[in-house]
């Protein structure tokens, strides 16, 4: 890279990295301490609490990165993540299947279906992702309370499929492990491959996207597609942590995925933006709220604080890039 | 008065004078890009002068700003028609209008009792509650001559007033001007159509490169006299290549109809430069949408090789061999947040990937080559694109398709902002390309450039061809007139 080039992009993580590693370092300076004297932010179980506190925003707000970078937004997620704590619930519970893995692949199947809906009515009738996703949000929502009769599916402790899921899919491995495959996935994709250009060149340029001959529509079906299979993921690990399906669960996480992003230096109309960045974004928030939370901190200012939180990230790196 | 106007490092106006008398109808005239635009711009205040000085009735003004212009009556009636789509009719006259009484709240009887004189008379009878997006563009016209007067315009810019009007809509305005200037307003009419300018106006002032090459009674002067002061510059072309044969048939179209073209018919060969001349609008890019599978082909048909094929979209255009280089790159052909790299193999990542991963060392060594070929110069590959100058941009939009390398390329005014040194390069490209075997069209501004480029031209006016000439019949002279409706008068 040239050095103006790589300068720009530098000062930009830097500054994201910067105001992470400054959370990170007032965390252990007004930490509590133990007993014994440590400080209990540092701890590896209260650290290792904060990435599985982050897993689900985190997977969903990497493929939201690639929504974004499209020029488009994902207001659905929320809820499709609700339809897909229903759907594995519903599977594991009422005996349609034996097997947990097809339980799992048939709640991610219905939200990546519903993402792969938003896609085609964006891409086909050209009607702002805002809207479409925001009807989608209250359907899908509409959808998974139905299915439920608007009751909880709870996920018991004892010895039958649903408990063995929970089991396994609750671990703090699992859950950070999968968060990680993801991000590296999302990156590799971003960083190295066709559709990860196409995503980019849609999103700076949709015109110049058309004269040159990209795929436009199946590009914006597959990064809508991506961003409800994704979110059907979270929804299975959110199913297992909470031990139910929940049909109202979810709300306001499209808010917190889309702060995510932002905080982490992609640009809201597309073209720019990076996984590293919605990584650096998404720890913010997680170190944030772990801060405050153990420092007793009443959750109605905690929210007050994220909101100037969020403001300050980005325009600080926007001060710089001057746009 | 000696106004210039820069952009950037390019003189858009070099010391332009130019004198309008009480109630004359006076033309501004020259090629695209000669500064007429921008010389009506600057009097309606909407672009400051870099020096020079204006003054009215004798008294030196200063025209800040478009309300700067209303006080000293001053009205513009933009190309564009800079009218808000949907507020009312009435809400456009009086919207910033210093002479209407403007209260806390507006009332649509006052409204009414304000406008209704100023649209009876440029005869437009519509609703003021009506919303100017219901309106046709011509009814736009009038409510916008209407606004003008409103504002007690005593001097009237009208820039391309026509160019989107119907013969019909065209006659009321051009009676409308003539009654204005019974009521003693001047109007300055900024047009290439040649047929209106003598129709309709007294004296003509011709702007070439930014000057003033000289004002004339239309009573005195001819189409021909007119056009030679338009295009008479020096001609320092090169000598042309040797003729090359030409191969087979690779493009035929035949009757070729969109929404913008009418019946458009001609072949192209491998080997071949067609040039295409004709003003902005004359349906110039238009063919290249057509050809592009931008714009539906409604009727006529096009065959490809001597296959029945009318592309669908860019995607079908380019695998039937056929590549566009646009009008615009900023807006239709760089994505300027991404490297000159990405931008140079954006069309062609399947053949430098492998299972949708792109090969980092194939697209780094794909560059090389064409870059030197089209003499590109960047600070690396992965420099953003924005950072590079115009010429150099528009050369990596052309290193897109050399990369691709379709069997014909349609270049849209490829030269079109770009330096003397590019321009050199743009054209023994497409020199080189022909002599490859490649088949080139080529639209351009600049007469010259297609006399010193093209074997043939072909001349469009309002989406038609009205004349075709062979590169060594053709002269500036003919192809003016051709393309300006002159024809008829000449």
């Amino acid at each position: 890279m040239p050095p103006l080039r790589s300068g720009v992009v530098l000062l930009r993580r830097a500054r994201s990295l910067a105001a992470l590693v400054g959370i990170l370092l007032l965390a252990i300076a007004i930490s509590p301490t133990a007993s014994d004297g440590s400080r209990i932010f540092l701890q590896a179980g209260n650290l290792t609490d904060i990435l599985r506190q982050v897993s689900l925003i985190g997977i969903i707000s990497l493929a939201m990165t690639f929504v974004i970078l499209t020029g488009g937004i994902d207001l659905s997620v929320g809820s499709i993540l609700a339809l897909s704590t229903a759907l594995v619930a519903m599977f594991l519970t009422r005996g349609y299947t034996t097997h947990i893995a097809v339980a799992i692949l048939a709640a991610v199947a219905a939200a990546a279906l519903a993402g792969a809906l938003n896609g085609v009515v964006i891409a086909r009738t050209g009607i702002q992702p805002f809207i479409v996703t925001l009807a989608s949000m209250i359907g899908v929502r509409g959808l998974a309370k139905w299915l439920t009769n608007n009751q909880n599916i709870d996920i018991g402790f004892g010895r039958d499929l649903a408990a063995g899921f929970a089991a396994v899919f609750r671990e703090k491995a699992i859950v950070i492990g999968a968060y990680a495959a993801a991000a590296a996935l999302f990156w590799v994709v971003l960083a190295r491959s066709v559709f990860g250009r196409h995503v980019r060149a849609v999103g700076d340029n949709e015109k110049a996207a058309a004269y040159a001959g990209l795929p436009i529509r199946a590009t914006k079906i597959w990064v809508y597609t991506l961003s409800g299979l994704f979110t059907g993921l979270a929804g299975v690990l959110y199913a297992a942590e909470n031990h139910q399906g929940n049909p109202n669960a979810g709300v306001a996480y499209e808010l917190d995925a889309i702060a995510a992003v932002v905080i982490g230096g992609t640009r809201l109309s597309g073209g720019q933006g990076s996984i590293s960045g919605t990584i650096v974004g998404t720890l913010i928030m997680g170190v944030l709220t772990n801060m405050l939370r153990l420092n007793n901190v009443d959750s109605n200012v905690e929210m007050m604080i994220k909101a100037v939180i969020i403001v300050l990230a980005v325009a600080v790196q926007r001060e710089r890039s001057g746009n | 008065m000696g106004i210039t106007k820069r952009y950037g490092g390019v003189y858009a106006l070099k010391g332009a004078n130019f004198s309008l008398r009480a109630g004359e109808v006076h033309a501004l005239i020259g090629e695209n890009g000669a500064g007429k635009s921008t010389l009506a711009r600057i009097l309606a205040g909407s672009t400051r002068a870099d020096s020079g000085a204006i003054s009215i009735r004798g008294a030196p003004v200063e025209i800040a700003s478009p309300l700067d212009a209303q006080r000293l009556g001053i009205g513009i009636i933009y190309q564009e028609l800079d009218l808000f789509g949907s507020l009312t009719a009435g809400e456009n006259i009086v919207i910033g209008n210093l002479h209407f009484p403007e209260g806390r709240l507006v009332g649509f009887r006052r409204m009414e009792e304000f406008c209704r004189p100023f649209l009876r008379q440029v005869g437009l009878d519509c609703d003021i509650r009506q919303t100017v997006a219901t309106l046709s563009i011509g009814q736009m016209q009038l409510l916008a001559i209407a606004r003008a007067l409103s504002m007690d315009a005593r001097i009237i810019l009208m820039d391309e007033p026509t160019s989107s009007l119907f013969d019909d809509a065209a006659e009321r305005l051009f009676g409308l001007i003539a009654a204005l200037q019974q009521r003693g307003v001047s109007i300055v009419y900024v047009s290439h159509k040649m047929d209106e300018i003598f129709r309709v106006s007294d004296r003509a002032t011709v702007l070439r490169d930014g000057e003033t090459i000289g004002t004339v009674e239309m009573a005195s002067t001819s189409v021909g006299a007119l056009i030679r002061m338009m295009v008479g510059r020096e001609l320092k072309i090169a000598p042309r290549a040797a003729r090359r044969p030409a191969g087979e048939i690779v493009l035929a179209a035949e009757n070729l109809t969109t929404a913008k073209l009418r019946e458009v018919s001609f072949e192209l060969r491998s080997g071949e430069v067609l040039g295409i001349a004709g003003l902005v609008g004359s349906g110039r890019s238009e063919l290249g949408a057509a050809l592009f599978g931008i714009d539906r082909v409604t009727s006529g048909t096009l065959r490809v090789r001597g296959e029945l094929r009318a592309p669908r979209s860019p995607r079908d255009a380019m695998a039937a061999g056929i590549g566009l280089l646009p009008e615009d790159r900023r807006l239709q052909g760089l994505m300027m947040r991404m490297s000159v790299l990405e931008n140079a193999t954006l069309a062609v990542l399947p053949q430098i990937s492998a299972l949708g991963f792109i090969h980092r060392r194939r697209e780094n060594a794909s560059l090389a080559p064409v870059a030197r070929r089209l003499a590109l110069h960047y600070p690396s590959p992965a420099a953003p694109v924005s950072q590079l100058s115009g010429g150099n941009q528009q050369k990596v939009l052309l290193a897109r398709w050399l990369l691709l390398n379709p069997a014909v390329l349609f270049l849209d005014d490829p030269t079109r902002g770009i330096d003397i040194g590019a321009k050199q390069d743009v054209y023994r490209l497409i020199g080189e390309l022909a002599a490859a075997g490649k088949a080139i069209i080529l639209v351009s501004s600049e007469l010259p450039e297609l006399l010193r480029c093209c074997d043939r031209i072909l001349v469009l006016n309002e989406g038609r061809v009205t004349a075709h000439y062979h590169a060594a019949e053709a002269t500036q002279e003919k192809i003016m007139s051709a393309a300006t409706n002159a024809g008829a008068r000449a």
